[in-house]
């Protein structure tokens, strides 16, 4: 049987296998960042546990389309390890082209990009305050 | 290995019954009925048209209408086209008002349009939170130059029946024409256009197990109505519809009608019966909707709404279901059902809508596997969701 064609095989795997998902461990260094789309109603929010300046862990949670969610997933993959200043530089157009979004949808993932934004200003040790 | 998808988008098409294709087989070959109807100077044509008026005379008997009164189209989509392009021509220099909803198939829409660009006003009625448009409303939306009311008996994408009949009568008496969409109604409603004074019925055979590509338009004999004709050719059809007429499709057709007027008293309970089990399952999940009225709806047309999922990320969760969110021909784009929105429901309640219709086929197997995949992908998908922002604080 064929596969939806709207979408790509990573989307596919992510959206069903939804690694990823769910909520940092324990309490000490995780940041919860949110970001909700003004139209749509998609939102997301990144769950980062973070210690010496990188991230340890990362997760997700999200209402969306399946695009948003397999997006979500890949993140939580991109952002490991990363410091607050790869966190804050990081653009959307990377999962975009990383997960074959049609351009439709960019919207969404600069909600997604808006997310990891507020990661970076509850960065522990910044002056902002989390989400 | 993984079993096929469970089809339960029978709103939108139906596979074939194979009594069905078998009468169209009997059309194709050179041993059969293939030659064409029009050719009435052979045998082998005569013998084609008796196939087509003996078909005729089946789509006029489940209507109770006269076998003269129906004409053949490609379906309802071109039904509806010449009921109201059709007569909205004939008639512009006498009336150029027409009453329709802002629930009806795109093919009434569109048509609808394309009338107010040649100069006609329309009326959209708006109908209640039931989703269906009481004959109150129509009466107020009369006026001296009112020519048309077009309104389909049941929505395909809720399910909601409107009545018709109070409509019709109210019609008759205003002077005023009623063209019925019944794509999704006949075969599956009792339909008599001389009780319910309905003037043009569009008829198509795809949602009946029947093949695609065939329909009818049965237009009132008596007095004469007058009808523009929307292509020309060969005369066919009284000059209303030139083109070689598709003896298998219109055999197909004939044979879709008769059988379900056989099998309507069985189907119909057991159809009603597996979508109330159905729904009495998804009702047990939180924040699950109907949409439409619970009462006044047809039986294989179940609606809902799930709060907490988008209708597109559902349908995927969903793959080993076959099923629609909106109607067929919205859900090739990513717009949240105009009609869930005109009975107001919210943008993103419309978007997490899903239509389960159900058909002959549809075992009580399928359905106790359908209500068991909903919940679980609706738990799935909710668990990782988060809260809405207002409730988050």
């Amino acid at each position: 049987m064929r596969a939806d064609p709207r979408y790509g095989a990573e989307v596919l795997r992510r959206f069903r296998e939804l690694p990823g998902a769910g909520d940092a461990t324990g309490d000490a260094g995780v940041i919860n960042a949110r970001a909700d789309a003004a139209d749509d109603g998609a939102r997301v929010v990144l769950s980062l546990r973070i210690e010496r300046g990188v991230v340890v862990e990362a997760r997700f949670r999200a209402y969306g389309c399946p695009y948003f969610i397999a997006a979500a997933s890949w993140l939580t993959d991109r952002l490991g390890g990363a410091t607050r200043r790869e966190v804050a530089e990081w653009d959307w157009r990377e999962a975009a082209e990383a997960l074959e979004i049609p351009p439709a949808r960019f919207g969404r993932l600069i909600t997604l990009q808006d997310a990891v934004r507020a990661a970076a200003a509850a960065w522990p040790g910044t002056a902002a305050t989390a989400v | 290995m993984k079993p096929p998808p469970i089809y339960l988008d029978n709103a939108a098409t139906t596979a074939v019954d194979p009594r069905v294709i078998e009468e169209m087989r009997t059309c194709l070959g050179s041993d059969g009925d293939f030659a064409n109807p029009s050719s009435v100077n052979h045998v082998y044509g005569r013998q084609a048209n008796a196939r087509v008026e003996r078909a005729r005379a089946e789509v006029a008997e489940l209507v109770n209408a006269a076998p003269d009164q129906i004409l053949f189209t490609s379906g309802a989509t071109e039904a509806n086209n010449l009921a109201l392009l059709g007569t909205a021509r004939f008639h512009r220099d006498r009336a150029r008002h027409l009453v329709t909803s802002r629930t009806e198939h795109p093919a009434v829409l569109d048509a609808c349009r394309q009338l107010e660009r040649e100069g006609c006003t329309v009326t959209y009625l708006k109908p209640g939170p039931s989703g269906i448009v009481e004959p109150g409303q129509v009466a107020t939306a009369l006026r001296p130059d009112t020519l048309l009311v077009s309104l389909m008996h049941v929505n395909n994408e809720i399910g909601v029946i409107n009545d018709v009949g109070a409509i019709g009568r109210l019609c008759r008496e205003r002077g005023v024409l009623l063209h019925v969409d019944a794509a999704q109604s006949a075969g599956k409603l009792p339909i008599d256009v001389r009780h319910d004074a309905i003037d043009l019925l569009s008829l198509t055979a795809h949602k009946l197990h029947g093949p695609k590509g065939v329909g009818a338009l049965c237009i009132r004999r008596e007095p004469r109505l007058g009808l523009v004709p929307l292509q020309f050719g060969g005369g066919q059809e009284r000059g209303l519809r030139s083109g070689t007429l598709p003896t298998h499709q219109i055999a197909g057709l004939g044979a879709t009608y008769r059988i379900a007027r056989e099998v309507m008293s069985v189907d119909i309970p057991r159809i009603s019966g597996l979508r109330d089990r159905l729904w009495n399952a998804l009702a047990a999940i939180p924040e699950v909707e109907l949409n439409g009225d619970p009462v006044r709806r047809v039986a294989g047309i179940l609606n809902v709404t799930v709060d907490g999922v988008e209708g597109e990320t559902l349908l995927l969760a969903l793959d080993d279901l076959a099923l629609s969110s909106g109607s067929a021909c919205a859900s090739l784009h990513a717009e949240p059902s105009y009609v869930l929105r005109a009975l107001g429901r919210s943008e993103q309640l419309a978007q997490g809508s899903l239509r389960i219709s159900l058909g002959r086929y549809t075992s009580p197997d399928d359905i106790e596997r359908a209500a068991m995949r909903i919940r679980a992908e609706v738990e799935r998908l909710r668990a990782i969701a988060p809260p809405l922002a207002a409730a988050a604080g």
